[in-house]
């Protein structure tokens, strides 16, 4: 009993890295219809940005901060310069962010290499609470990720801008016919989406080793807890991240960890086929050519 | 908001001008059925059998020529995919997993039967065709890119089971097969003998493909990508034709994976999973699904291009991704299509009938 407890634990930190991942993608898919495969390597420039940042002195918190800005940035560069063009072709977008994922993964291994870095655990030790030990910089990961699932969830639900978005995601057309600015929530929710992936890296680092190819891996939970949850829908994205989360952590203890992933994609497609619109309901995204 | 109003209205007329234009004259593209092949394709497609048939006399090297190979197998796979693809207009990820039941069935009917290629392919054909048919079965549920994300998922299940798969298998170090041997006494292990057998099904499956969709069955297939429910209404069961089309390309992919796996002589997990399947909708699409050249355009481009531009193996990566995203943004709707418009339009001002229209 005491294992599976503490499983759950460590398996809430493995959750929250890939809801951070499944926001921007349920939020950028949802809303543009672009199923970007280079969200994937948001989180791992945000990893590598610390990493690098770190070995040259810098300070784990400024380089998290730093890291996170400069990837949020690339985001809303790239959806200025390159997906923008792509909205009324999703295929077109879908593809294009395929090249763009081998630029973005060969770019950082030209720079540095393509091995896994770490850092030093920014911040060491365990509380421990009876049997159970939390180990400190998990529980930072997973109160971060509360947060900021808090704050998403609340402007979505609370205020008029998230109004407005949940009606673009729910339909573009008429949303646009009612005088909202599709275009440029399309930008905010872009460069937003990108800088909380780069934090999913930028968390992810200080617990586990990245290698370039990270992304990749990433992407595909990433889709999976969109699609899982529904599209479009935030809150959903953190009851299906909590699933894979469980599955993960529960299949290395206990089941064969080589077939982690097959659970993980199992279940979604089972979830697709029984519930198309999500296990919590959300869009069908937009319609596609 | 205006300008995104805009936009859209933009892209209607130009969308439906350019199909009334495909419906019109149609070249290169696979057209409206009964339609009899038009003087320019048939010399394109003598041309292009010219040119892969003479290849190996023009001495191209053994790299060039396994390249090659693995373009033709891979265009073998393309064509049945741009059936559901161009002419179904259902998008699937799951072919690069098709292919790799095709290859798995060769090696195991090989290793436990003794089986030669030709014996085992049609085994691999049928077998790549009823796991073509369940790949397809999530279509009924779900469409566009849910049902593309679905079956690359199904494609990484398959990897993860070969992988895990023990002796069976063979593991992540895959299975190893025999040469193909000789056929009426040419060696077909000699790698422009085998070329050219690998050439004679690629011709053969672009021939299936275009006059699949030439047929009554291909505009059947059609109806269905223009509007499903109006299909449905004048009583095409859809249902069946959507996972009759994905059966119909599963053959295609079978095939090409028994091929492959004797041209390879060794088969890895790793050949069959999601991120060959994403290469191949990239071939696809960058050639242009509804066109007759397009897949095989596509599988050329993308296979020789990182080769044509070797620098250092990673500014080669980084150069190809660039190139890729800008033919993609700057030719939407494949090569092929671009070609065929700048023909056209080299055509009609030849022909003078731009002079023509304006004076009307």
């Amino acid at each position: 009993m005491v294992t599976f407890i503490q499983e759950l634990v460590n398996s809430l930190s493995v959750a929250s890295v890939i809801i951070l991942m499944g926001i921007g993608v349920t939020l950028i898919f949802g809303l543009t219809g672009i199923i970007n495969f280079a969200h994937g390597e948001f989180l791992m420039l945000g990893g590598i940005g610390v990493w690098a940042l770190v070995s040259s002195g810098v300070g784990y918190v400024p380089a998290v901060l730093i890291s996170v800005a400069l990837v949020g940035l690339l985001g809303f560069l790239l959806e200025r310069g390159l997906f923008q063009f792509t909205l009324l072709h999703p295929n077109n977008g879908f593809m294009a962010s395929l090249g763009l994922s081998i630029v973005i993964q060969h770019v950082v291994i030209r720079i540095w290499n393509s091995f896994s870095k770490s850092i030093p655990e920014p911040l060491p030790g365990v509380w421990e609470i009876g049997e159970i030990r939390f180990i400190k910089m998990r529980v930072v990961v997973v109160a971060i990720t509360a947060l900021i699932v808090a704050i998403t969830f609340f402007t979505i639900s609370r205020s008029r801008y998230g109004l407005a978005l949940r009606a673009s995601l729910a339909d573009r057309q008429t949303a646009a016919l009612m005088g909202i600015p599709i275009r440029r929530y399309i930008t905010v929710i872009f460069a937003y989406g990108s800088a909380i992936a780069g934090l999913g890296g930028a968390l992810m680092i200080a617990l586990f080793p990245i290698t370039p190819f990270v992304g990749s891996e990433m992407i595909m939970l990433g889709f999976a807890v969109s699609l899982i949850a529904g599209l479009g829908n935030v809150a959903g994205v953190v009851g299906a991240g909590l699933i894979l989360g469980l599955v993960n952590g529960l299949s290395g203890a206990y089941g064969m960890p080589e077939w982690t992933n097959a659970y993980t994609f199992g279940l979604m497609i089972v979830i697709l086929i029984i519930r198309p619109q999500g296990l919590f309901g959300g869009t069908m995204g937009p319609a596609i050519e | 908001m205006a300008q995104w109003g805009r936009r859209l209205n933009e892209d209607a007329p130009s969308a439906a001008a350019a199909a009334l234009a495909a419906a019109q004259r149609p070249t290169f593209s696979q057209h409206e059925g009964g339609a009899r092949p038009s003087r320019e394709l048939v010399i394109v497609a003598a041309l292009i059998v010219v040119c892969l048939v003479a290849l190996p006399w023009l001495n191209p090297g053994y790299r060039a020529l396994s390249f090659a190979i693995t373009t033709g197998v891979t265009a073998i796979v393309l064509y049945g995919m741009a059936i559901p693809f161009g002419q179904a207009g259902i998008m699937s990820l799951g072919y690069a997993g098709l292919m790799g039941f095709g290859a798995y069935t060769a090696a195991i009917l090989s290793r436990d039967l003794g089986m030669n290629m030709w014996q085992a392919m049609p085994f691999s054909a049928v077998v790549a065709a009823l796991f073509a048919g369940v790949f397809g079965l999530p279509s009924l549920r779900i469409s566009g890119h849910h049902f593309a994300i679905t079956t690359y998922v199904m494609c990484e299940l398959l990897r993860i089971t070969l992988t895990n798969g023990g002796k069976f298998t063979g593991a992540a170090t895959g299975l190893d097969l025999l040469p193909i041997g000789m056929v009426a006494g040419i060696n077909l292990d000699k790698l422009g003998n085998a070329y050219l057998l690998v050439v004679v099904f690629m011709l053969a499956s672009m021939l299936v493909t275009y006059l699949i969709s030439n047929s009554k069955y291909g505009r059947t297939l059609r109806s269905i990508r223009e509007n499903e429910q109006l299909a449905r209404s004048v009583g095409i069961n859809t249902n069946m034709h959507k996972v009759g089309a994905f059966m119909l390309s599963g053959l295609f992919a079978g095939v090409g994976g028994d091929l492959q796996a004797y041209n390879f002589r060794h088969i890895s997990p790793d050949l069959y999973g999601g991120a060959t399947s994403l290469y191949f909708a990239l071939m696809v699409m960058l050639g242009g699904p509804r066109t007759i050249f397009g897949p095989l355009a596509g599988a050329i481009i993308v296979t020789f291009l990182p080769e044509v531009m070797r620098i250092d193996p990673v500014d080669s990566r980084i150069a190809y991704g660039l190139a890729l995203i800008a033919v993609i943004m700057l030719l939407p709707g494949g090569i092929i299509a671009v070609v065929e418009r700048g023909y056209r339009s080299l055509h009609a001002a030849m022909s003078g009938a731009r002079l023509r229209n304006k004076k009307r």
